[in-house]
């Protein structure tokens, strides 16, 4: 694989169906290597980006390119180095966990033998039953398991941990560690917050079929605020007028108060008194992602 | 004031009137409406009967002849049922509808009962229905009386329009023999919904539960088959349902006790069914098989090998299915040809160039039915196609270096192998049936006859591809459609005038009715051909179209 290679790039990528537009105009670039976070909530389009990733459905308009070969006309030369964890697991009832790696490996063409062994003593699976009889998690982890063994460039994966324990998400993170030092690319759609924000040195954030935002935690954190507790031994100043501040409250010597932007003009506010401690706390994914949906919440009422 | 009085007056909750009776409420809609539309279905049918034949047949002379040419052919009855009294209006209708609608209602009953008990439970609607409100015995005791209401709805319906039908002066049925016609047009609807609920219990899916249902009904047609054919097994109608409705015979010499048995078998059948539903838990089928396995590996290289393992166990019902008819038409043969001698069956035959003996003739009508089985063995490798795709599994494949064209290549290949091998070991079991009888019939026509069956499979496989590349969603329905109108058509059109522009859309139709006359391979070729052209059609839509689910 190439240095700074693109992995995944959309262009004016829309599927509508019907009247609906299931996602409308998405641009997207993902470089190699990179785990890259796709949120959004019900409805949003996740799916439906991956579907027309994997060339299962055709692009009404736009396109998308998964290294530099096209998702709809050149899918077969894509799917050589890609490998999918559907958010709907549907396998063939009739067949055992093993035989069912053993047909979707022999399908992809390649499989690291050890590493699925490896992978099958790791999560746990009893590859002797047959689908039928699995429940919900089981076959979430023959989907997983058959996705990652044969170690493909990227791996494009929707809510994978749906209906994992805790402790198979834990082994879920260490695979996705893993790949990532091998180089592969990782795209994960997730509802789980705490997991994009663990993983993901991207993030992509989707409502209604179009992107909302996109870029790194930390540059995302830069357009919410942060929260800062102060506390000042004297007079307690007054903060409602400096510029990106908001929510002030004073209890005693403490202030308690939000910044929105850079945090310099609350330090030169501050810097007339004496301050005993000063905390601030970036927000975590999820206040971000409430946040904006807060508002679009909003938006959409008041329209 | 009075918004505030109207907003008190409301409950807090919408309290579910009577949460034990939901699922009989749900079903009974469903069914009652279906049984509604199937009832003026059947009075159509009836009515038009009715209608034509004193229309066609003005004369008592013309009757007569009817009578003459119909009512002792055995050829005629093995494949459409006994012919009495054929120069009366009543006996008309009665030998015109009732082998027709006693199929169709059969496979209404098999697909409504298996929707109403498998397929809600397949979707996992069956379990938000169950969860806490009742029992499943009595979820599916629910069902089958909503069933029941609905058998009493096509009853309803079809003895109103036969009633009426009756009252035109120039047909004349009485009231009470005409609520009996309607009973006997209902019952083998009844039985079929029967047999649905218990395959419904036996099964692991909808699909399969209604292929068992099927297999019962080739069973029962091939048995009265063999009693109608002539050959002096009249007994074997006591052990068919469908010789049961025969028994019957309504308007001409009525029969009741045969209700009996009818009743005898659904009471039956329906306590089975609900007693099953207990032994087994919801999704799975009564004769759990092993939830563990040995690996075997063999087939599991590609995605056609896939689904030649998947298929193995209804290609496998289906071809011992052919078999054992070809066997069956083989073995009866002789005896049937030493009746059709002269009649004019015979005539007709020889009128499209037959030269040969009445086995041969005999052989001639009985391959339709063969090629109408190897039609539903093409039709159910199309609809095994469409359930890869609605059922979310084909996504696994083609999300992986699979290309679409080379994956339904592959299954239509595999389809047209199916077919192809059907209509070759019709042939020789139909000889090995007459070899045993020394029928005196060679296997050279005998395997001519059998590749002649297979164009009209091939057309219909073709057909039903191009319907799953252009319309995915209305594949299963638009294959078993065409194939039972294809046979409602030959049925139809064997008896009366049927407009010539029908008859042409029936496959049916433009396949020659070899042994009894040379096959007429320019019409296979056509057919094959049109199956082809289907098939390239299928797969260049399928080619650009998104995979969608159910
Ligand atoms: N085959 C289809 N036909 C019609 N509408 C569809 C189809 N598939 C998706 N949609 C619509 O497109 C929109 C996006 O759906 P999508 O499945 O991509 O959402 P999602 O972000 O994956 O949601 P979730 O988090 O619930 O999985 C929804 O409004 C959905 O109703
Ligand atoms: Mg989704």
């Amino acid at each position: 694989m190439l240095k700074n290679e693109v992995a995944v790039a959309t262009h004016r990528l829309t599927k509508r169906y019907g009247s609906i537009d299931a996602l409308a105009d998405l641009d997207l670039e993902i470089a190699a290597g990179e785990i890259f976070g796709y949120l959004g909530p019900n409805g949003a389009g996740k799916t439906t980006t991956i579907r027309l990733l994997l060339g299962l459905a055709r692009p009404t308009e736009g396109s998308a390119t998964v290294f530099g070969m096209d998702c709809w006309s050149d899918a077969v030369e894509v799917h050589r180095r890609v490998s999918y964890v559907p958010g709907d697991v549907n396998l063939w009832p009739s067949l055992t966990g093993f035989e069912t790696l053993s047909l979707l490996g022999n399908v992809q063409g390649r499989v690291d033998v050890d590493y699925r062994d490896d992978l099958i003593a790791r999560f746990g699976l009893d590859v002797s039953k047959k689908v039928r009889a699995y429940s919900k998690g089981n076959r979430q982890k023959v989907v997983l398991i058959a996705a990652l063994m044969s170690r493909p460039d990227l791996l494009v994966l929707d809510e994978p941990t749906a209906g994992l324990d805790p402790l198979m998400e834990q082994e879920f993170r260490r695979c996705v560690h893993e790949a990532k030092a091998r180089g592969q690319t990782i795209f994960l759609s997730s509802h789980i917050l705490s997991e994009v924000e663990a993983l993901c040195d991207r993030v992509a954030i989707l409502r209604d079929g179009r992107l909302v935002e996109v870029g790194t935690l930390s540059e995302m954190r830069h357009l919410s605020s942060v929260t800062v507790e102060v506390t000042v031994a004297g007079d307690v100043p007054d903060l409602s007028q400096v510029e990106g501040v908001t929510a002030v409250q004073v209890a005693g010597q403490r202030i308690h108060c939000q910044v929105q932007g850079s945090i310099d003009p609350l330090l030169r506010a501050l810097s007339a008194v004496p301050v005993t401690s000063l905390l601030s706390r970036e927000p975590s994914l999820e206040e971000l992602f409430l946040a904006l949906y807060g508002e679009d919440r909003g938006e959409r009422r008041a329209s | 004031m009075t918004a505030s009085a109207e907003v008190s007056a409301v409950p807090p909750f919408q309290l579910e009137r009577s949460p034990g009776s939901l699922i009989f409420r749900v079903s009974a809609g469903k069914a009652v409406r279906s049984g509604l539309a199937w009832g003026a279905v059947y009075g159509i049918m009836v009515a038009s009967a009715a209608l034509s034949y004193v229309s066609i047949y003005p004369h008592q002379a013309q009757r007569d002849q009817l009578e003459l040419l119909f009512g002792s052919n055995h050829a005629a009855s093995a494949l459409f049922g006994p012919g009495n009294q054929l120069q009366t209006v009543a006996g008309f209708t009665v030998y015109k509808v009732s082998m027709t609608l006693m199929i169709l209602g059969a496979i209404w009953g098999i697909l409504l009962s298996t929707r109403l008990l498998r397929g809600e439970e397949d979707a996992g609607r069956m379990e938000l229905l169950v969860a806490g409100q009742t029992t499943r015995p009595r979820a599916t005791a629910q069902v089958l009386v909503a069933l029941g209401l609905a058998v009493s709805a096509l009853w309803a319906v079809t003895a109103l329009v036969t009633v009426v039908t009756g009252r035109s002066s120039s047909v004349v049925f009485r009231v009470g023999p005409s609520l009996f016609f309607a009973v006997a047009l209902s019952a083998s609807a009844l039985m079929f919904l029967a047999v649905g609920a218990v395959t419904s219990q036996m099964a692991a899916t909808r699909r399969q539960a209604s292929t068992y249902g099927a297999i019962v009904l080739g069973v029962s047609y091939a048995i009265r088959m063999l009693a109608d054919s002539g050959a002096g097994l009249d007994w074997l109608r006591w052990l068919s349902p469908l010789g049961w409705v025969e028994i019957l015979q309504p308007f001409t010499d009525p029969q009741p006790l045969a209700l009996l048995c009818i009743a005898g078998f659904t009471i039956g059948l329906s306590i089975l069914a609900v007693h099953l539903t207990g032994l087994r838990d919801l999704g799975s089928s009564t004769f759990r098989d092993r939830s563990h396995a040995r690996a075997k590996l063999g087939l599991l290289r590609r995605p056609l090998g896939l689904s030649a393992r998947l298929l193995r166990p209804s290609i496998i019902g289906w071809i011992v299915a052919v078999v054992l008819s070809a066997l069956l038409v083989g073995f009866v043969a002789k005896a049937a040809g030493q009746v059709i001698r002269g009649s004019s069956v015979e005539q007709i035959l020889a009128r499209l160039g037959a030269t040969s003996s009445g086995a041969n003739s005999y052989l001639g009508m009985a391959f339709l039915i063969l090629a109408v089985l190897v039609a539903f063995v093409a039709a159910n490798q199309v609809t095994a196609v469409r359930g890869e795709e609605s059922g979310g599994r084909l996504d696994a494949l083609i999300a992986r270096p699979v290309s679409r064209v080379s994956w339904l290549g592959g299954r239509t290949a595999l389809g047209a192998s199916v077919v192809a091998a059907a209509g070759l070991l019709a042939g020789l079991f139909a000889w090995l049936g007459v070899l045993s009888q020394s029928g005196g019939v060679s296997l050279g026509p005998l395997m001519k006859a059998g590749v002649n069956i297979v164009p009209p499979g091939l057309c219909v496989l073709g057909l039903g591809i191009a319907v799953f590349g252009l319309f995915p969603r209305l594949t299963t329905k638009a294959v078993y459609g065409y194939v039972a109108w294809s046979l409602l058509i030959e049925i139809v059109g064997g008896i009366g005038a049927v407009n010539h522009v029908i008859l042409d859309t029936s496959v049916f139709h433009h396949m020659a009715p070899a042994p009894a006359v040379s096959p007429n391979w320019t019409a296979g070729m056509v057919m094959a051909a049109i199956g082809c052209a289907g098939a390239g059609a299928g797969l260049f839509a399928f080619r650009s179209r998104d995979l969608k689910s159910e």
